[in-house]
């Protein structure tokens, strides 16, 4: 074997420090408990044999208004939680971060804005959306009644804060809600989703 | 309660953040507002925290020459704007443009990005002012006179984020007069300092390979600096990672970066910008398709016609050329200069030619043969045999001894040796050709590589032409000679100097056998090469002790002769054949599946690493982690080995492992504890992972004993 001699070294930095977990569709998706608008405890377990849908949210980013004001996630809630899928909207914000919510005001919310997730989570540490590597708001995620990541990514296919364009859009939950539930597999699993940083503590 | 009124509060002030923006976010859904508003419309539009411009470089539009226009887009102190790719999130500015038919708006000069941080995430953009310039062409300058006037509009949208983010909507019109004066706009300096924020216009080349967490990319950047690469779509690389750089002699640099989730590995080209942050350059990184290439190493591809019909011509080159190789000269040369004078039947003319394409014939179907029993092989693979190399030392110094008159065998004999000097019979004409291409097969000439290499993985019909193409080629300048008397005019004179001659072509014979010998040491070990070398002394003196002795001792050393040819073959088999790489470096192995099952079954502790010279995340690794002192170290140690498998040539022994972990391509790392448990690596290391691993496996073997 030739081992060719490289001179000079240029290590900026080894790969050790990945905080960041990835996540991965096809594969497991990763487990969690948090406290719901109630102040009851939900974890991803409760809900083996069914649909799960993960929503990234922050009800002040103008990406989420997009989707609210049209009454574009609205609808995609109804739809589906009529369907027995379990929708859950997460809020990883921070205390004092755009997007942060006590219990209450998240019951506002919901009622106002006439949404129908059947539980609000809240995850003020970020640990789960880390888990997750939640990004943006929104960011959706599919999970089947295995418990198996299906989707991960973004909302629809434009990238755009206007309204006008969800018409135009192929919306990817779904689509991916539809193949699955017609037994087919999910067409574009992963998709670069879009809209606000998900405001992180750290 | 008064948290309704919070969140009333905050909506409607979202709300006026909208409308702000003109009202022009309505103008984008309405056609015919958007043509009332042309009259009295701005070049000038205002949202929350961000004011945006239509601004060009001169106050005119020239036709004869390349317009720059631009958006200038200016948010307040610590707002910003985003580069093309925005990052994890954010949504860089986009323009739609409506002009006049004729005219055309060119890409966006993308200034170089800063990196935004936003908590654990990263953001590309622009703090502060910042210009998007493009060019504006006409199609028929002369449609333009002077005087005349255009009217640009342009759709544009922008996000604007300090940490919380704000979108906006406008659409700005501009009527430029039409001028050749180039009088410069107040925004002319702007375009000027813009410009040297913007990456050069070379675009360089690249390649990257993936693994399962990372990209590798390896490129030439034309000076050193602190680069950083920056990928021009957002789901390519994670981007709040740090970046790996390796540079190597050649002034490559590598670049392991973190994959991003949502990379969808089609093995198309990737492009990125190279950024230093004061100057930047585009690069493409295509796919190093070398490596897709060689995955499936033992495919048996099917050539088109053309690119045969060159493979045939290439062989036939090679076949030219292989005459010239100094293995073959000597002895074609001295067949030619003998056979000058005398007159040959037609069949004796063409016996050495059937006797090349026999040869070659024969080792086609020895190929295809034992392709047939599934064994993959190269070509020279006879030469991976020791015992094939030992007795063409013999068969070189036979030829040498011939060559300066110590091997005259007798009439009872006539074998070869003496009419490849002096006989004119078919027979012996023939196995001219046969030896001629026995002595050829350890020399593989220019053009001939890519034709063989072919050859050996082709459908039998296909390697059978293009060996007989290489025949063909190998046998034409011999055959010419013999059947044109014309040409045998050329050659010189016999006389007293051949003999001269032929006492000279002895060196070359010799060096050959040094050669021959070199290769064998390689593939044995010193004792064996011992035991030849005096074997070779012995063939060379019984040979001359033959020519000096008469009746029953010539017999005798005839049989001394043939003894010491046997010799090294009886003591080898009895010693245990060496590895080449035993002795390279340290206690590493060359990769060997019966060595592996030994080491495994004696309860050792193995790390085999398959790579190849041109898998670029293999290189990296072993600058990084295998050449690092602490690995060193560990696998110094007298319980650990180390098996590598190169796998730059194709080789069925390989990728059967590489299929047994379900890979197509290196590199691959596995750590066994002896036969107890094994672990795969990941395919980009550090010195700490194999450290680790390898104690692991440590304590597996403890616990086992």
């Amino acid at each position: 074997m030739k081992i060719k001699q490289l001179i000079s070294i240029t290590l900026l930095a080894l790969c050790s420090g990945f905080v960041q977990a990835n996540i991965k569709v096809d594969s497991p998706a990763p487990a969690f408990t948090l406290n719901n608008e109630k102040g009851e405890q939900v974890s991803l377990a409760d809900y083996k044999g069914k649909y799960v849908v993960l929503e990234w949210t922050n009800d002040q980013c103008p990406y989420v208004k997009k989707h609210y004001q049209s009454g574009n996630m609205q609808n995609l809630q109804q739809k589906y939680t009529d369907k027995e899928v379990v929708w859950l909207s997460v809020i990883s914000s921070a205390p004092g971060k755009q997007g942060y919510v006590e219990a209450d005001e998240a019951i506002e919310l919901t009622q106002s804005r006439n949404a129908a997730p059947t539980h609000v989570l809240f995850d003020p540490s970020g640990e789960v959306g880390k888990s997750y590597g939640a990004k943006t708001t929104p960011h959706m995620y599919i999970i089947d009644k295995q418990g198996v990541l299906r989707y991960a990514g973004g909302i629809d296919s434009i990238k755009s804060a206007n309204p006008a364009d969800i018409e135009k859009a192929d919306n990817y939950v779904d689509l991916g809600l539809t193949a699955l539930m017609n037994g087919k597999e999910v067409k574009n699993k992963l998709t670069p989703p879009y809209g606000c940083s998900v405001k992180y503590k750290s | 309660m008064r948290l309704f009124n919070r969140w009333i509060l905050t909506v409607f002030v979202a709300c006026c953040a909208l409308f702000n923006v003109a009202a022009n976010s309505s103008e984008l859904n309405d056609g015919l507002a958007n043509k009332l508003s042309v009259e009295n419309a701005s070049s000038v539009a205002t949202g929350p925290h961000i004011q945006v411009a239509l601004i060009s470089e001169y106050q005119d539009l020239n036709p004869d020459q390349q317009n720059w226009i631009g958006i200038l887009l200016e948010p307040e102190t610590h707002w910003h704007t985003y580069w093309q790719n925005p990052g994890d999130s954010g949504e860089a500015p986009q323009m739609s443009w409506t002009l006049p038919d004729g005219v055309n708006a060119g890409e966006i000069k993308w200034p170089l990005p800063q990196k935004i941080n936003v908590a654990h995430l990263v953001n590309y953009g622009y703090d502060g002012q910042n210009l998007l310039m493009l060019p504006l062409n006409f199609d028929n300058p002369k449609q333009y006179k002077n005087g005349d006037t255009l009217h640009v509009s342009v759709d544009l949208s922008w996000l604007v984020c300090q940490e919380d983010c704000i979108p906006g909507w406008a659409t700005l019109n501009k009527t430029f007069d039409i001028n050749r004066n180039n009088t410069p706009s107040d925004s002319f300096d702007l375009f000027a300092k813009t410009r040297k924020l913007h990456p050069q216009n070379k675009t360089l080349s690249a390649q990257y390979e993936t693994t399962d967490q990372h990209i590798v990319v390896s490129v030439k950047p034309p000076v050193q600096s602190d680069w950083q690469l920056f990928a021009l779509k957002s789901s390519v690389i994670q981007h709040n990672q740090n970046q790996q750089q390796l540079t190597s002699e050649s002034g490559n640099t590598h670049f392991t970066l973190a994959k991003s989730d949502y990379f969808i590995d089609e093995n198309k080209p990737l492009k990125f910008l190279l950024s230093d942050g004061t100057k930047g350059y585009y690069l493409t990184a295509a796919f190093n398709s070398v490596s897709a290439n060689n995955n499936s190493p033992n495919q048996l591809e099917s050539q088109t016609l053309a690119a045969l019909l060159l493979l045939a011509l290439m062989a036939f080159a090679g076949g030219l050329i292989l005459n010239l190789m100094p293995c073959v000269l000597p002895v074609l040369s001295i067949k030619a200069l003998s056979l000058q004078q005398t007159n040959l039947s037609i069949g004796n003319k063409l016996a050495y030619l059937i006797g090349v394409l026999v040869s070659f014939n024969l080792f086609a179907l020895v190929v295809i043969l034992l392709r047939q029993g599934g064994e993959s092989i190269g070509w020279g693979f006879q030469m991976q045999a020791p015992w094939f190399v030992a007795l063409m030392a013999f068969l070189f110094l036979a030829i040498a001894l011939m060559l300066l008159d110590q091997i005259r065998f007798g009439s009872s004999l006539s074998g070869i040796g003496q009419n490849l000097v002096s006989g004119h019979g078919f027979s012996s004409q023939f196995f001219t050709g046969v030896l001629a291409v026995l002595v050829a097969s350890p020399c593989t000439a220019p053009f001939m590589a890519a034709s063989l290499g072919v050859a050996m993985v082709s459908p039998p019909a296909q390697t059978l032409l293009l060996f007989n193409s290489l025949a063909l080629g190998f046998a034409l300048p011999l055959t010419l000679i013999f059947c044109l008397p014309v040409l045998a005019k050329i050659l010189p004179k016999p006389g007293a100097w051949m003999e001269s001659f032929r006492q000279f072509l002895f060196f070359p014979m010799l060096a050959t056998v040094i050669w021959l010998i070199w290769v064998y040491l390689n593939q044995t070990n010193s004792a064996a090469l011992f035991i030849l070398l005096i074997s070779l002394l012995c063939f060379a003196l019984f040979c001359w002790l033959v020519n000096h002795s008469k009746g029953m001792f010539k017999a005798l050393f005839l049989l001394a002769v043939i003894a010491s040819v046997i010799l090294p073959f009886y003591l080898n088999y009895s010693a245990e054949a060496h590895t080449p790489q035993a002795q390279q470096q340290n206690n590493q192995l060359a990769y060997n599946p019966q060595k592996l099952a030994e080491l495994k079954a004696n309860n050792q502790l193995v790390l085999v690493n398959m790579t190849a010279d041109w898998c670029i995340t293999c290189k990296v690794n072993e600058q990084v982690a295998f050449n690092s002192n602490e690995v060193k170290a560990i696998l110094n140690e007298p319980n650990v080995h180390y098996m590598v498998g190169d796998w730059t040539n194709k080789n069925q022994q390989i990728l059967t492992f590489l299929q047994q972990y379900k890979r197509a391509g290196v590199p691959l790392y596995v750590v066994y504890a002896g036969d107890g448990s094994e672990q795969v690596l990941p395919q980009l290391l550090s010195p700490s992972i194999v450290i680790e691993a390898i104690n692991q496996a440590k304590k597996e073997l403890n616990h086992e004993n």
